[in-house]
């Protein structure tokens, strides 16, 4: 049983006066001390300070486990859905019942992750729930940023009518789950493997091959099948039967590398450099694999993280999945990432980098070396400068002089071949990523 | 601009840039900064509000006197303030005629400087402003006034430590047992006024959050009508525990009488019982019976009874 701040002020001031009594030898004080001291005693006496016996479980063990019934509360709850992508939104249901016969007055709070916002519904009650009854507790939240989260503990609060005691127990029950970053419809990424692999996809790489987009004319060879022969410019060139040859379609190894460094949290919790590139990341993963290319994934911090290339809907889960849990802490090197997975990816192949490009000595190094490999840089980089100078934490005069750092930075990227865009805050990634391929 | 390579855990991949000098890239934005702001002083922005508790915050566990702002009250927060409203001015009647000027430091002080008039004005002012801060702040729902009329009233209580019962109303009749209730009567319209008000302030909160909906509640009536009802018995059981206690001298007697007259009549004129070592004694009797109470869980037994029968 714990006392509030209201009570603790009356036991002071009855004990005050108590004693007081007794050594002025005064029986009005002690009259006045005793009147407060029962008005607290039975304010003590009526709190039920032992009827918050609770448990918790989930819904789904609701049949088993059946010891835990012996106790009086017990709350269930269900989540709408266990992953979600940012500003979604979850519905939580939570079931309380009341097993013992007595009605209760209780104070619930389903604690939720604080950067969640409450959108319909309470998720904190206060009720009288009858003998051996159950209620429902419905209420929506809003998932605003990716991340592991967890619904929970249940806290059940039951206190006297004045508020001078309460006892609190938390319902040990929880319920997980998964904020992905949100994605964008991207059209076209122009972005495609110099070396296609053997498999055919949705790509076409101005190569001759099979494909469905026209590529030039050429004499028969026998062997040619004859839906691919041109009657009419079989015609038209005297005789010499003309085959249609069409564009090849194939599929690509996509490499995106994600900077989760400390420095990439740089700015407001929901408008930094970090949110921006798994935003982009997951977005252009979306976007691969829905043309049958395979999708490999770097993010590093204080560690480097690798998801291998594959295809598919299960791979983009995967990706979603590492995304949603990359935090921001350590500095490692890029020159580091890029030497490490460099000898595990096909020459030519698609490397995208998503960076502030900040507090990095090592970027245009990593950034040569790739290129010296042939592969085909593009880096996407959400200018926390454009964020912290919104937000109001960066003078004029700094701005415009890191500001000139950067796209000196930037042009010394574009020297060594990589297509680079400043990403600044509201620009969407379709206009983003054409401005990276110079369109 | 060429610097040395300093990377952070450097460790792990020195072995990377060893005997070379790495072209250096953007340098760090925020020594940059650092340097090329005319003032080097931290944008007052960039740092977040704290509020470090004074010693006074930190000894009450939180501000003596919160700053929230209410809704305009809803018809049970209303009800309350009517009911603090009217307690106050019974409390502050009671206290005006249980507490003459005689006896306090104020009449003492006046005295001394021989200004007689001015202590009787002094006392009245303090329980004029314990009435009016009260009905202010139970109205405005302003925790200060509350506080201060808290303060003025209990400052007249002290009185009490100046002399026996005495009245400054001569109607009161002189009847030992009314002198009893009358002062529990005080005690608990004392009690009533602290818990009306401070209802007043926690109800409006409660309130408030509903029509924010930051809280919903389920059975509003069945909440409000069991503080309703608490507020009906437990001062009246406060009262009766009070006056059991301050009747010590003549139960204690009573019992004692059944087995033996004469011992009973000597309890009953004995000065120990009747003086406020015998309201001690009854004091200790009584609490100690409730600590009894509590020492077996008899709560605990109670309410597993009841869920028994229920």
């Amino acid at each position: 049983m714990a006392w509030s701040r209201k009570s603790a002020m009356f036991a002071s001031l009855a004990i005050a006066l108590y004693l007081l009594g007794l050594v002025l030898r005064n029986q009005q004080l002690v009259t006045v001390a005793v009147v407060l001291l029962s008005f607290l005693t039975w304010a003590a006496f009526m709190s039920n300070h032992a009827d918050v016996s609770s448990s918790g479980r989930r819904v789904e063990d609701a049949d088993s486990d059946e010891g835990i019934q012996l106790n009086s509360i017990v709350a269930l709850r269900k989540i709408s859905s266990a992953r979600i992508f940012e500003d979604g939104e979850i519905e939580v249901t939570l079931r309380l019942q009341n097993r013992s016969n007595l009605s209760k007055i209780i104070e619930v709070r389903d604690r939720v992750p604080e950067v969640m916002r409450i959108k319909k519904g309470a998720n904190y009650v206060l009720m009288e729930l009858g003998p051996q009854r159950e209620t429902t507790i419905s209420y929506t939240i809003e998932t605003p940023l990716r991340g592991f989260y967890t619904i929970g503990p249940v806290c059940v609060r039951v206190q006297d009518a004045f508020g001078l005691f309460h006892n609190e127990r938390e319902i040990n029950l929880y319920d997980d789950f998964l904020v992905f970053p949100k994605m964008e419809d991207i059209k076209d990424a122009l972005i495609k493997s110099r070396v296609p692999k053997i498999f055919t996809g949705a790509v076409n790489i101005r190569n001759p091959g099979e494909g469905s987009n026209f590529y030039n004319l050429r004499e028969y060879i026998p062997g040619d099948p004859m839906k691919k022969v041109n009657w009419a410019a079989t015609a038209r060139s005297g005789g010499k039967m003309m085959v249609n040859e069409y564009e090849r379609d194939a599929v690509s190894d996509i490499i995106l590398i994600i900077d989760s460094r400390g420095v990439s949290e740089t700015g407001p919790v929901s408008r930094n450099s970090l949110v921006y590139s798994t935003r982009a990341a997951a977005s252009l993963s979306q976007y691969f694999l829905s043309r049958r290319d395979s999708v490999g994934l770097v993010v590093y911090s204080d560690e480097i993280v690798s998801v291998d290339r594959d295809t598919g809907k299960k791979q983009l889960y995967v990706l979603l999945t590492k995304l949603a849990g990359a935090m921001a802490k350590g500095n490692t090197p890029l020159k580091v990432v890029t030497n490490r997975i460099m000898p595990h990816i096909n020459r030519g192949s698609p490397i995208i980098i998503l960076s502030p490009l900040e507090d990095d000595p090592t970027i245009v190094d990593a950034v040569r070396d790739l290129r010296a490999r042939n592969f085909d840089v593009t880096v996407l980089s959400p200018s926390s400068l454009e964020f912290e100078f919104d937000a109001r934490r960066l003078d004029r005069t700094g701005y415009e002089v890191l500001k000139t750092e950067r796209d000196i930075l930037m042009s010394e990227l574009r020297g060594l071949g990589a297509f680079v865009m400043d990403w600044e805050p509201d620009m969407m990634l379709n206009t983003a990523l054409a401005g990276a391929r110079g369109f | 601009m060429a610097d040395d390579v300093d990377v952070e855990g450097a460790s792990d991949t020195a072995h990377l840039y060893e005997g070379k000098k790495v072209r250096s890239s953007a340098p760090s934005r925020r020594k940059a900064a650092g340097r090329i702001k005319s003032s080097t002083e931290i944008p007052k922005d960039a740092i977040p509000e704290i509020h470090v508790p004074s010693f006074i915050e930190s000894f009450f566990g939180g501000p003596v006197v919160s700053k929230d702002k209410f809704l305009p009250p809803d018809r049970m927060v209303s009800s309350l303030q009517a009911g603090s409203a009217a307690s106050l001015i019974v409390l502050s009647f009671l206290t005006f005629m249980i507490t003459p000027v005689s006896g306090t430091a104020w009449f003492a002080a006046s005295n001394a400087l021989g200004l007689g008039v001015a202590a009787g004005l002094f006392h009245l002012m303090l329980i004029a402003i314990g009435l009016i801060g009260g009905v202010y702040g139970t109205f405005q729902r302003d925790r200060r006034a509350m506080l201060i009329s808290y303060v003025a009233l209990i400052l007249v209580t002290i009185r009490f430590a100046g002399s026996t019962v005495e009245f400054r109303l001569d109607v009161v009749p002189e009847s030992e047992i009314i002198q009893k209730f009358i002062l529990i009567l005080y005690a608990v319209f004392l009690v009533m006024y602290i818990e009306l008000s401070s209802g007043v302030i926690r109800f409006s909160m409660l309130d408030t959050s509903i029509r924010m909906n930051e809280v919903y509640v389920m059975g509003v009536n069945k909440i409000t009508r069991k503080y309703h009802m608490s507020l009906a018995i437990a001062p009246a059981i406060a009262g009766a525990v009070a006056l059991m206690t301050l009747l010590i001298n003549l139960i204690i007697p009573a019992i004692v009488g059944i087995f033996d007259d004469v011992s009973a009549l000597r309890l009953k004129e004995s000065v120990e019982l009747t003086s406020v070592y015998g309201v001690a004694l009854g004091t200790v009797i009584v609490f100690v019976v409730i600590a009894a109470m509590f020492a077996v869980n008899l709560p605990l037994r109670v309410q597993q009874m009841r869920e028994r029968n229920a």
